[in-house]
């Protein structure tokens, strides 16, 4: 997706050029008031007085209304129909679209909305809603999917509870995604790639968060693993024998100079410490001979053997947006 | 006593009339009011609003000069239908939509404001058109204050008087709507028909205006 657009309003401008790769996350990083719903929005065609052009893969975009760019989008506040119960909510946009009945059946497996059907959206928590709101976007069959900042507002427990429904719109429908977040959390989880943003000026792109690459090998059917210093975990997943993974901690991770025990349903790398950052910002800890960013984690010595535990590790395969959970056979 | 139901009927349709072409004409408007920036709203809503606070004489008295055959609208009118505007259903009609147009569209105004531009956008990226998202999002959510501006409406031209007596005078059958019948019967010292006739609409516009509350009341509670 390619833009180049200008936006003039009393005491703020929007200027925003590029090229977006379509697939995978990317993140639209930066302070609240610095554009980046603007941005989204300038992109669905609901900002009026834009100007520039906007182009998807071959389709061009520009002065198009919001009804004919095929963009999925969240609203941070759901926005859910009231009138209507969730499962109206969900074929509104299904309807219009022409998304067939084995389609919306898919999302509402995929959303586990079955037993929210019928409910009336202010019987909805906070995490249902949105919920609700990324599935009626799913079902409304969109060509990419705007996230406006998803999770604002949500506490922790409900966040927790939303973002595996993220990652399944992109692993299961094979959607790529405009994630707007301030969030180092959600980055660190989710983003393949980084735009920062500041005062209405799109920056450059970037690398998204940490993460390290393995080669995976065959286990047996189904079943993928890979090693670090003699530790074998497992892949889920439909990986083939030799393909370069990349292995994302994620966030929550905790350094720790004991294992946890054999119990624990997190992931347990193995890594060393290679001291904080010359700002002191950051723990750098070295991973089947790469090293990374931690977040902060005072107390340990460089060169010490540390177990990095992870409760949300997953795996990646670059380019072809699947993904794997790990499971931990350390 | 018979002849009562004549002034009752000739209200009935004049209400039910009127409160159909209003809510026709008055939802565009109340569309447009609700979600424009165009610096003359305000002016709109004033001339909309001016029913509110001008003595019923001063509409009927332009609307009476209006419907003159001297005017080309009185002119047109009286080519067409070989009957004038003024002392007829027709301009009794016109009127009517005048006098209660802030009824049918403050409510309407006030509901398609609370709906909000996030909801219509919403509608608008999973595929509805502007119509398409008026109809299916817009109207629905409406629905109370739809409800509210026709019971309004119906209540508020089955009351009024002075702009009637100002443009249709008082023909029976044609004109004479209960309220100029009520005047008619005391002038005439009839209290018993104006005892039937006053105690019937007292006792509807209680039940209409608490019907309206309660309408309004539950919008609270679901509007949320």
């Amino acid at each position: 997706m390619s833009f180049d657009l200008e936006l003039d309003h009393p005491g703020f401008e929007l200027r925003a050029a590029a090229e977006v790769p379509l697939r995978g996350i990317t993140v639209i990083s930066g302070a609240s008031g610095s554009g980046k719903t603007t941005l989204l929005r300038a992109l669905a065609g609901l900002e009026p007085g834009v100007r520039g052009p906007v182009r998807f893969g071959a389709e061009d975009w520009t002065g198009r209304p919001p009804k004919d760019r095929l963009v999925g989008f969240v609203f941070q506040d759901a926005r859910l129909f009231r009138h209507l119960n969730v499962e109206g909510n969900l074929r509104y946009g299904a309807a219009r679209r022409g998304t067939s009945e084995a389609v919306v059946q898919e999302v509402i497996d995929a959303f586990d909305l079955a037993p929210l059907l019928p409910r009336r959206t202010s019987a909805l928590s906070g995490g249902e809603a949105r919920r609700v709101a990324l599935a009626r976007a799913m079902a409304s069959q969109p060509r990419i999917l705007f996230l406006d900042e998803p999770m604002v507002g949500l506490d922790p427990a409900r966040r927790a509870e939303v973002l595996p429904y993220i990652t399944r719109a992109v692993d299961n429908f094979d959607l790529s995604v405009l994630y707007v977040s301030h969030s180092q959390f959600e980055m660190a989880l989710l983003a393949d790639r980084v735009y920062r943003m500041a005062s209405g000026q799109l920056g450059s792109l970037q690398d998204g968060p940490p993460r390290f690459l393995l080669p995976v090998v065959a286990a047996a059917a189904g079943q993928m693993s890979f090693e670090i210093d003699g530790h074998r975990f497992t892949l889920q997943g439909d990986a083939a024998p030799g393909e370069t993974w990349e292995i994302r901690p994620g966030h929550g991770c905790i350094l720790s100079s004991e294992h946890p025990g054999r119990n624990t349903a997190a992931a347990v790398l193995p890594v060393t410490c290679l001291g904080a950052d010359e700002a002191g910002r950051n723990q750098k800890v070295g991973i089947a001979g790469q090293s990374m960013d931690m977040e902060p984690a005072g107390g340990f010595e460089a060169g010490e053997k540390l177990w990095l535990i992870c409760p949300r590790l997953r795996a990646r395969h670059r380019g072809r947006s699947r993904h794997s959970p790990v499971t931990n056979r350390g | 006593m018979s002849d009562l139901w004549g002034p009752v009927w000739l209200s009935l349709r004049l209400a039910g009339l009127t409160t159909l072409i209003l809510l026709v004409l008055a939802m565009p408007l109340a569309w447009w009011l609700a979600r424009t920036r165009n610096p003359i709203r305000p002016f709109i809503e004033a001339l909309t609003a001016l029913p509110l606070v001008l003595p019923p004489t001063v509409l009927g008295f332009y609307l009476l000069l209006l419907f003159s055959p001297d005017t080309p609208l009185g002119a047109g009118f009286l080519r067409l239908t070989g009957d004038t505007l003024a002392f007829s259903f027709a301009g009794l009609l016109v009127a009517s939509v005048l006098y209660s147009l802030p009824f049918a569209v403050q409510p309407l105004q006030a509901a398609f404001h609370t709906i909000g531009h996030g909801t219509l956008e919403a509608a608008a990226t999973l595929g509805a058109g502007r119509f398409d998202a008026f109809r299916s999002v817009a109207l629905p959510l409406a629905r109370r204050g739809v409800l509210t501006a026709a019971v309004l409406t119906f209540a508020h031209t089955l009351g009024e008087f002075g702009v009637v007596l100002m443009v249709g005078g008082s023909i029976p059958g044609k004109t004479r709507v209960i309220s100029i019948e009520i005047y008619s019967a005391v002038e005439t010292l009839d209290y018993q028909a104006a005892h039937l006739l006053s105690g019937g609409l007292l006792v509807f516009s209680f039940l209409v205006l608490t019907l309206v509350y309660i309408l309004n009341r539950r919008g609270v509670h679901f509007g949320g």
